[in-house]
């Protein structure tokens, strides 16, 4: 990489290059390449390169000079200003210590761009900040003003004042009785209803509030009470407001002027690398080198020994997923070893995510140097991550939650679904490849064998329980919204109980009554004439279970589906109407297609919902009834796959075989998850 | 006016009914009230059991109808039922409290601001949420051995709690940022110009119009542990520790607690202030499942 003609700023803009030397330097390269040259740099002769290095170091030498004097002259300016307010005194200062600095920068500018810019800021300041101070110095007056006022109106005697403040309230007061009385007059001849007479009264005493309300800030004390308040308010955000806008108005300078550095390659960033921070800290960053510090200290003394080992709780840190305490002692348990190493392992990203970003943070800013444009004051920096940086920090706890709740279990199931952990390897267990889903694919072993009945089984639970539910739940919003039933409001709150009676309570109820001896059973018993058990029975259970789900499941689709109806405007009916529809085919051409239409994504939920709908299945029957020559000791014949899942991961233990088949089952559900997902309209209209 | 002129001359709008309408508005009536019956009669039945003293500890069809409140003397004196009323809702009001606190932040921050990673992470999360809850059991309880021995305090409630709340992240997150979006931006940078920050534009703008979406959120999550039976039923132990819904079920799972009645009873009083909660914020709590379905 060579120099360039020009240098660029932040914004873009080409500037021409001051610094001679540099200028020479990249004159040559271009010739090198057969570039042509600006008119300035081919008329760059050596005497003007050499006499540019004498003329900078002159500067350099003046400057040096110029802030040693710094003392001295500070003496000369306290002695011109005298105003008691400290504060006052400080601006005054700095402003004529900037002023003097223009001008001393004045002449250098042509030298260097960092001259021009230190001269401009210097002028910046030298405008602005006797501004600030005036400002301040007449609030402060006005505050003394305000502040003695007040106390004049203080010893003065108020009385006569309060006097008529009080007989004014009083009158009015009473002159809003008086009109109560009117307003309730006219309501009791019928003149103006209930609501109008409430909001009349309403409105008439906020009224009589205010006026009170101001009148009494009327009153003498009050008012200068008031103005020294504004005083003191203004006192203190006036010149915070202020000085902030020149804060950010010296950004713009430096974005505006470029930068010339003999450096050509981003250096720092790759031999900083190791150690975030320490790049930050050389190019001088110092705030952002603490931060990215911390992060190095997280790492090489959290996230590194954790990984290594040390401090685990039970583990040995990545070691563990590799080992699983094979030849651990008799108490080391080989899923404590694998969540540890996973832990280690997402510590260990969380490192290097810091370390990614260290790097890119310093190689970024040289890079723009090499350039030509400076790299961020702390000033800017703060800007910066208050602006891109809030989204990260606002969302970092929940993110460290997810992490470790919701991703970390996830990615332990994931692992455990490739190792032999059963009934015989408890405490001990080993990789075992693909075994498991080997097993539960050719139906294989205690664990495996049932896997696809009861695939086959939740499959034809999914579809008829949620599309009865669905059905039913149609059908009842269709019945109830029609124009003619009257009581719609008690068929509504009567459909809402399934849904609003927590589920657990129903099922378990349910159970009961279907239990052999409950009431239902004797009541199917006698009017079939023989014993009808439901739950010994295969089929009786999901037949039941199914209408169970209908009866529970229809609540939630009737309250969407009413909501939707009402929400359908009257005057596609009336334009049916005219067009000699009848209310039937009104019926089937508008209100079903939109109710379809607007509760589709929701129906794809309530699927999915009934293919992992766990409590209904567990607490009616438990799975039953057992049908061992066919389902083996674990499932019974009306187990979903997610309580077969429970039953193998909780019950018996056989969590290797259970972990394989979430993996498989949450495959597909994603598969389908994402495809509703993209299809949505949130995401394709990109406003994710 | 006297009432008889008023049925001489026809005053609705809608056309007559013609017979074939009549005959079909009574058959929706039909309908209508056959399914009031069946959703009342269950539903009665556990009331009419809750009251019934002639019941043992079994529920029997037929039997005599006499008014008592033995069940619920039962349900107070002899079970934990008070206990487990006071755990679900603790459970239930840290668990809103924490999902409003993360959600905030996290809803705010994906609706206002674009940062690299954002669609990615939260298309991510929505799939990952898929994955049903208690895959990870076997994690959960080591996870739960390793904060405790850290943070002996940290108890197997908190645990749930912590579960409940971050499995809730994702979904909610999703809910409220749609309804941030609905909101025009305008009113954010005009809060800008006059000198906010990113909290206090929150705080002050979008904050107040998000209040019904976060009460909704709110009350999601705090009926959410009143309602699940899985995950407390894996990761409590102590029968004192349980939440309604474990704890109701064991005086009807096992035969030596089998208490049928008092099941009722305690069903009836943890369904009440729910049906009653239910019925008032109907409206609001369908609009929440509603917005949230984009994620179906």
């Amino acid at each position: 990489m060579s120099y360039s003609l020009t240098v660029s700023d932040d914004i873009g803009n080409q500037h021409p290059r001051r610094n001679l030397i540099l200028l020479d330097k990249a004159v040559q390269a271009a010739r090198k390449k057969d570039q042509a040259l600006p008119s300035e740099a081919e008329g760059l002769t050596a005497e003007a390169v050499s006499a540019y290095s004498e003329k900078m170091k002159a500067a350099r030498a003046g400057e040096k000079e110029f802030q040693q004097g710094r003392k001295a002259r500070q003496k000369d300016f306290l002695a011109g200003i005298k105003d008691p307010d400290k504060r006052i005194r400080r601006w005054l200062l700095e402003a004529m210590e900037a002023r003097a600095r223009s001008d001393f920068y004045l002449p250098l500018i042509d030298l260097d761009y960092s001259y021009e810019l230190r001269y401009r800021e210097n002028l910046e300041k030298a405008d602005q900040l006797p501004r600030i101070a005036a400002e301040r110095r007449q609030v402060k007056d006005e505050l003394e003003a305000a502040k003695k006022a007040l106390k004049e109106a203080r010893s003065v005697d108020s009385r006569p004042q309060t006097q008529d403040f009080k007989a004014a309230r009083k009158t009015r007061l009473a002159d809003f009785g008086n009109d109560k009385k009117e307003w309730k007059k006219a309501y009791r001849e019928g003149m103006i209803s209930s609501r109008a007479f409430a909001n009349e009264k309403r409105e008439g005493m906020l009224a009589v509030r205010d006026e009170i309300r101001s009148l009494k800030r009327k009153l003498p004390v009050n008012d200068q009470r008031e103005r020294v308040r504004h005083a003191r308010h203004r006192l203190r955000q006036d010149a915070r407001t202020r000085l902030r806008v020149l804060h950010s108005d010296l950004p713009d300078l430096r974005r505006k002027t470029p930068i010339e550095v003999k450096k050509q390659k981003a250096f720092i960033s790759w031999l900083t690398w190791p150690l975030p921070g320490l790049g930050q800290l050389l190019l001088g960053q110092y705030a952002k080198a603490i931060l990215f510090f911390m992060g190095s200290l997280f790492f090489y003394l959290g996230a590194l020994p954790y990984a290594l080992g040390r401090g685990n709780y039970r583990g040995k840190g990545i070691f563990g997923l590799i080992s699983l305490a094979r030849d651990g002692s008799r108490l080391d348990r080989s899923v404590i070893f694998m969540v540890e190493g996973v832990i280690a392992v997402i510590l260990l990203l969380l490192g290097l995510l810091i370390f990614y970003q260290s790097f890119r943070d310093i190689n970024r800013v040289e890079k723009k140097m090499i350039r030509g444009v400076r790299k961020h004051n702390w000033f800017e920096t703060r800007m910066a991550i208050r602006r891109d940086g809030f989204p990260f920090f606002a969302s970092a706890p929940a993110a460290l939650v997810t992490i470790f709740i919701v991703l970390l279990p996830i990615a332990v199931t994931i692992l455990i679904s490739f190792t032999n952990y059963d009934p015989s390897h408890q405490s001990k267990f080993d990789w075992a490849g693909l075994a498991n889903f080997k097993q539960i694919i050719l139906g294989q072993g205690i664990a495996g064998g049932p896997f696809w009945l009861i695939t086959g089984w939740t499959v034809i639970w999914t579809i008829f329980a949620t599309s009865l539910a669905i059905l039913i739940g149609f059908v009842l919003a269709l019945l109830v919204n029609q124009d003619r039933i009257r009581g719609k409001k008690l068929f509504r709150t009567v459909y809402l109980l399934p849904w609003a009676v927590p589920a657990f309570i129903t099922i378990m109820f349910f159970s009961i009554m279907f239990s052999p001896d409950g009431p239902l059973t004797s009541l199917l018993s006698s009017l079939t004439g023989q014993i009808t058990n439901i739950k010994y029975s295969t089929w009786g259970t999901r037949i039941v279970l199914i209408l169970l789900q209908g009866w529970l499941g229809s609540s939630y689709i009737f309250l969407l589906c009413t909501g939707i109806l009402q929400g359908i405007p009257h005057d596609l009916y009336e334009a049916a109407k005219i067009d000699g529809a009848t209310g039937f085919q009104a019926t089937r051409h508008i209100t079903i297609p939109i109710l379809l239409f607007q509760t589709a994504p929701l129906m794809v939920g309530q699927y999915t919902f009934n293919f992992n709908n766990f409590s209904i299945i567990y607490l009616f029957n438990g799975g039953g009834p057992f049908e061992p020559s066919k389902y083996g000791n674990i499932a019974g014949s009306s187990d979903l796959l997610i309580s077969y899942i429970y039953k193998l991961t909780i019950q018996k233990q056989y969590q290797g075989i259970g972990s394989a088949i979430t993996l498989v089952v949450s495959l597909v559900l994603m598969f389908f998850a994402w495809v509703g997902f993209s299809r949505s309209k949130a995401f394709r209209e990109e406003k994710l | 006016m006297s009432k008889k002129k008023d049925k001489a001359l026809y005053l609705s709008d809608r056309p007559p009914l013609t017979p074939v309408k009549v005959v079909l508005l009574g058959i929706s009536y039909v309908l209508l009230f056959f399914y009031v019956f069946v959703i009342l009669w269950p539903l009665s039945q556990i009331l009419f059991a809750s009251f019934n003293g002639s019941h043992g500890t079994y529920i029997q069809i037929g039997s005599e109808f006499s008014f008592s409140l033995k069940h619920f003397e039962y349900l107070f004196q002899k079970t934990y039922f008070l206990d487990w009323v006071v755990n679900t809702i603790i459970i239930a009001l840290a668990t809103a409290l924490l999902t409003l606190l993360f959600v905030s932040f996290t809803g705010y921050a994906y609706s206002r601001y674009r940062f690299r990673g954002r669609k990615a992470s939260l298309m991510a999360i929505m799939l990952i949420q898929t994955i049903p809850s208690f895959a990870g059991i076997a994690a959960f309880y080591t996870l739960h051995s390793i904060i405790a021995s850290i943070a002996p305090w940290f108890s197997r409630q908190m645990f749930l709690v912590l579960i409940y709340a971050g499995g809730g992240i994702a979904g909610n997150t999703f809910i409220l940022k749609g309804y941030i979006d609905s909101i025009s931006t305008e009113l954010d940078d005009a809060a800008r110009i006059d000198g906010c920050g990113n909290l206090q534009v929150y705080r002050l703008i979008i904050m107040p119009i998000v209040r019904p979406m976060l009460a909704v959120i709110a009350l999601w999550s705090f009926i959410g542990p009143f309602l699940d039976f899985m995950l407390p039923s894996i990761l409590l132990n102590d029968p004192r520790s349980y939440t309604l819904a474990t704890g109701l079920h064991t005086l009807i799972n096992d035969v030596r607690n089998m208490h049928q009645p008092v099941f009722a009873a305690g069903g009836l009083l943890t369904a009440v202030p729910i049906i009653i909660l239910f019925i008032a914020l109907q409206k609001q709590l369908v609009s929440g499942l509603a917005s949230g379905a984009v994620k179906g």
